[in-house]
């Protein structure tokens, strides 16, 4: 095996060989490593890496293989971490400058599932300062650049994860998402992110201030709909540590790979976001949905009564409930924080307590319209982002040019990227973003899949044959810089 | 609004100048407008949403 190898490599091929013995931990391992060290300079995807943990963790792990003790499909892959999950023993900045030099003396939750199963934590990768924005433009550890083109923003919050994986530095990730931040850097680098139902993988661990209570969800990113299903079969479950995780019991979600769709009703999701969504996205979605009909599926536009007030809901719960964690912060260390994300804090501790009991009276409302939706059809589907991936520069200018229009970046109702995705943060439902395309100017763009609480095998079953049947997937950022 | 974030000010020692309590205030007010609409739905009866799952609260 050798460098170029990596570029196609999945958890679902590698996993066999690693079994069989065929390729050591180590090898791979240390090609990653080795990839890592070319690449990273460029992108700026990880802000750790973990050599000498991943070289000896690879080693334990061909050990425990050569005895026949073989821990399953996880034991040996190489995973990266976004930033704002601890990692006993590697520091763990949430992107941050408050926690520049923490290094936590355990392992979140997922962190620990995921060692437990063998993986291989290879680093940490880029975030938002405090997950709180979808550019990873971060003015503390940089700007990740998007593999499909250095002038781009990789998506965020995730976009060290989303960049990491459109690279070929690591085979999954695990990232956060309170408000887009897995599926919008997966759909704007051509990988797969899901967001599983609410409490469905702990967030133990998860640094406090960086996604909040009411709308925070651990998510993964992978290459594959396939592996996404083999890491939520090992990450998710009730976990003592996180009251909010729920007790369902854990599916053997791998079994829903290549089960017939045929049926299947699918509902267009419509609403408050048209305005963000550009001729070439929407354009590029239809053509998805033609090739859902095409695999036997139904479908049909709906939308709920209080769909306008989403974004409301989701910025007030939100920004309310980080605030109050970063309060200590905030009264001790304001100027270890950028301008605009202290700003935003502050802003939200005016927020009158009358308007965020709202805020989630609306927000029972809301997801009580979705169960209702969700008995007319199986499924959501819409564009993960209005939009592929902006250039840097329009972003620290703060506009965006749709279609002509110049829309801002972020007002009031949060990120322009963010809006399509928010209606899965505030019910809690489970969202994933498949690739479904490209734009005029060769950037990848996603569509989301989303269906009731714990029916992630819904969605993996769908997400998968759209994938086999179109090959998205396998498309690879090239460049020079790549080799 | 800019009172309300001179209070902040004062009371969390954040030595912000004008132009940065401004524009907190700009944020603030652009926020309330926006939570505004919220309190025009019907939520008669309706409790706020808490995602505590039953079996755990015991």
């Amino acid at each position: 095996m050798n460098l170029q190898d990596l570029e196609h490599l999945t958890i679902a091929a590698l996993a066999p060989s690693i079994r069989e013995r065929k390729v050591s931990v180590i090898e791979i391992t240390r090609l990653f490593l080795e990839r890592i060290e070319r690449v990273n300079p460029h992108i700026n995807a990880y802000v750790t890496v973990a050599t000498d943990y991943a070289l000896a963790a690879a080693e334990s792990a061909d050990r425990e293989i050569a005895r026949g003790r073989y821990r399953g499909a996880l034991h040996g892959i190489p995973f990266s971490i976004k930033d704002n999950f601890a990692t006993a023993g590697i520091r763990t900045t949430a992107g941050s400058k408050v926690l520049h030099d923490w290094v936590p003396d355990f392992d979140a939750s997922v962190v620990a599932k995921l060692k437990d199963a063998g993986a291989i934590i290879l680093g940490k990768t880029n975030l938002h300062e405090w997950a709180l924005g979808g550019t990873t433009i971060n003015p503390f550890y940089g700007t990740t650049r998007n593999p499909w083109d250095l002038n781009r923003i990789a998506g965020g919050s995730s976009g060290g994860s989303g960049a990491a994986l459109a690279a070929s530095l690591c085979l999954a990730s695990i990232g956060s998402d309170s408000a887009q931040s897995v599926r919008n850097p997966a759909a704007m680098c051509g990988i797969v992110g899901l967001k599983a139902t609410y409490g469905r993988i702990s967030q133990h661990g998860t640094v406090p201030g960086t996604g909040a209570y009411s709308c925070n969800h651990t998510g993964i990113m992978t290459r594959t709909v396939a592996d996404a299903a083999s890491v939520l079969e090992v990450v998710a479950g009730h976990d003592p540590e996180d009251p909010l995780s729920a007790p369902q019991p854990v599916a053997k979600y791998s079994t829903s790979i290549g089960k017939s769709v045929k049926g299947l009703r699918v509902g267009i999701l419509r609403g408050y976001f048209e305005e963000v969504v550009s001729a070439e996205v929407q354009r590029t979605f239809s053509a998805a949905l033609e090739h859902l009909k095409s695999l036997g599926l139904e479908t049909e536009e709906v939308t709920t009564r209080h769909m306008d007030l989403m974004p409301a809901v989701k910025v007030c719960t939100s920004r309310v409930e980080n605030a109050s964690a970063h309060d200590h912060n905030l009264r001790t260390r304001s100027r270890d924080y950028s301008p605009a994300t202290r700003n935003a804090y502050l802003a939200a501790l005016l927020v009158p307590a009358s308007a965020y009991l709202m805020a989630q009276r609306v927000r029972r409302l809301i997801c009580a319209e979705f169960h209702e939706l969700l008995r007319r059809v199986h499924l959501l589907a819409l564009p993960t982002v209005g939009f592929a991936a902006p250039t840097i520069d329009e972003c620290e200018e703060g506009w965006l040019d749709i279609d002509g229009k110049k829309i801002r970046r972020q007002d009031e109702r949060g990120g322009a990227d963010s809006l399509t995705c928010i209606p899965f943060n505030v019910t809690g439902f489970p969202a994933l973003s498949v690739p479904c395309g490209f734009s005029q100017t060769g950037m990848p763009v996603g569509m989301q899949i989303a269906a009731g609480p714990f029916q992630e095998d819904l969605i993996f079953s769908v997400a998968h044959a759209y994938e086999q049947a179109t090959g998205w997937h396998k498309r690879r950022p090239v460049g020079n810089w790549l080799n | 609004m800019k009172e309300a974030v001179e209070r902040l000010n004062a009371e969390y020692q954040l030595n912000l100048t004008s132009a940065e309590m401004d524009a907190i205030a700009q944020q603030a007010e652009a926020g309330r407008r926006l939570f505004q609409k919220l309190f025009e739905a019907d939520v008669e009866g309706v409790p706020p949403a808490l995602q505590i799952h039953p079996a755990i609260k015991k």
